[in-house]
């Protein structure tokens, strides 16, 4: 019998007479979850609900449209992962809404898949300001971090739009009403972070929490954990991903966030302001930071500013309270080939991921 | 975008070495490694091009073959 068959057997030796909700918050995560089309082969009384897993998906709008306007107006080489290049911002019909329409009408926009392209980049165009458009969460931001700390040319800077996951997560606990029994927490970013980031889960809100990573017995492990946590009473973070994610996480990669970076209250999109929940570039490296080098482009009085595209219900699927085919628009005017809201456009969108996994029809109201 | 996959060290100079996973060959930076620094041969976990941990043998070929699954099924 296979690994996998042992934990859904265990699983389903349970008898919960309630719902019970655990989220994850990762969306690699999801992918392995609905790839294995795991929610079939699960309890009807257990249900996986997608969080805040994508840096993508919450990437601030205005951070999105400051970068297609540097790209368009201050000719700066404008380089960012691939997955940020059909981000659409809220523009009127016939502007320019996504960093992909930026570079269709001349832009120098290139996509990468590490923040060392974006200094080759910048060591081979001296002459040129070469821009990094850096999202991402912890596993994403420590990377960046580590190629601020090592140098970089003077004529690379970085716009930086990094978020910290926990702090989403607890914003969810301390509402009162998370929309979850039991958390699957990251398993990259606790192998940076260390699982310890994820403590606060059962230490301030008595909800169980394991540490899972991406395979199917990892996930099935964490989910088996976190409902015995629930059946016992008993509370502990558990961790299974413990061949990569070791406690205190990775020491030089922390110690380069905090040599390079500050934790500030930031903004994400269609959510608002989460405190303590963004990374700004320190003092020190000002000169590298796109946000001081370059006039401020992002017109706060510009309709929708700071907001998910209208129609979209983006910002509900992110925080869990609705699932992807419960949106206005999933699958009519929002699909992968026409992407009205990040979601659908990000690898790590949950609405893409199950669009992926062969959930083409929206669900019922 | 948290993505990691292994790769095994094929030789070192300085803070980049010269990685491989299944036939594939990337330049990846050890600069996250120095508190562990990995050595030729070992397997570790690269993320947008930087070495994040270091895995055993055994784990590195299991998480291959899951990785292979997802990319076959995802090829939308």
């Amino acid at each position: 019998m296979s690994e996998s068959r042992v934990w859904l057997d265990k699983i389903h030796a349970f008898e919960f007479n309630r719902p019970i909700k655990i989220m994850n918050v990762c969306g690699g995560h999801e992918r392995s979850i609905t790839h294995a089309g795991m929610r079939g082969a699960l309890p009807q009384w257990l249900e996986l609900v997608p969080g805040p897993g994508c840096p993508v998906c919450v990437c601030p709008e205005e951070d999105v449209y400051q970068a297609i306007q540097l790209a368009l107006q201050d000719k700066v080489i404008l380089v960012a992962f691939g997955d940020m290049l059909r981000v659409p911002v809220n523009v009127k019909k016939g502007e320019v809404r996504s960093l992909a329409e930026a570079q269709a009408a001349g832009a120098d926009i290139r996509p990468i898949a590490s923040p060392l392209d974006a200094r080759k980049i910048a060591q081979e165009n001296p002459d040129r300001p070469v821009v990094f458009f850096a999202a991402g969460f912890e596993t994403t931001t420590a990377p960046t971090a580590a190629m601020l700390a090592e140098g970089i040319p003077d004529n690379l800077s970085i716009l930086l739009s990094g978020r910290l996951t926990w702090p989403a997560v607890a914003m969810l606990l301390d509402s009162g009403s998370p929309g979850f029994d039991a958390l699957v927490a990251p398993g990259h970013v606790s192998t940076v972070m260390g699982p310890e980031e994820w403590s606060f889960v059962i230490d301030r809100h008595e909800i169980p929490a394991a540490v899972a990573g991406f395979g199917t017995e990892s996930l099935l492990a964490s989910f088996y954990s976190v409902l015995r946590q629930l059946k016992t009473g008993e509370r502990f973070l558990d961790n299974c991903y413990r061949e990569v994610a070791h406690p205190g996480g990775n020491p030089t990669g922390r110690r380069l966030l905090d040599h390079t970076l500050d934790i500030v209250d930031a903004n994400w999109r269609g959510i608002g302001i989460i405190p303590s929940s963004g990374y700004a570039l320190k003092p020190a490296f000002a000169k590298h930071d796109a946000h001081l080098l370059f006039p401020d482009h992002t017109d706060p009085g510009r309709r929708r500013a700071g907001e998910m595209p209208p129609g979209c219900d983006c910002a509900q699927v992110v925080l869990g309270k609705i699932y992807p085919n419960q949106c206005r628009i999933y699958g009519k005017a929002c699909t992968p080939r026409n992407p009205v809201g990040p979601c659908m456009v990000s690898d790590e969108g949950a609405c893409r991921i199950w669009w992926a996994g062969g959930v083409r029809v929206a669900a019922d109201a | 975008m948290c993505l990691a996959i292994p790769m095994q060290i094929e030789s070192i100079d300085g803070f980049t070495a010269r990685c491989q996973a299944k036939g594939v060959w990337r330049d990846v930076s050890l600069f996250m490694m120095q508190d562990a620094p990995p050595a030729v041969g070992d397997f570790v976990m690269v993320h947008v091009g930087y070495a994040i941990q270091k895995i055993a043998e055994a784990d590195a070929r299991t998480t291959w073959e899951l990785l292979d699954q997802i990319l076959e099924e995802s090829g939308a």
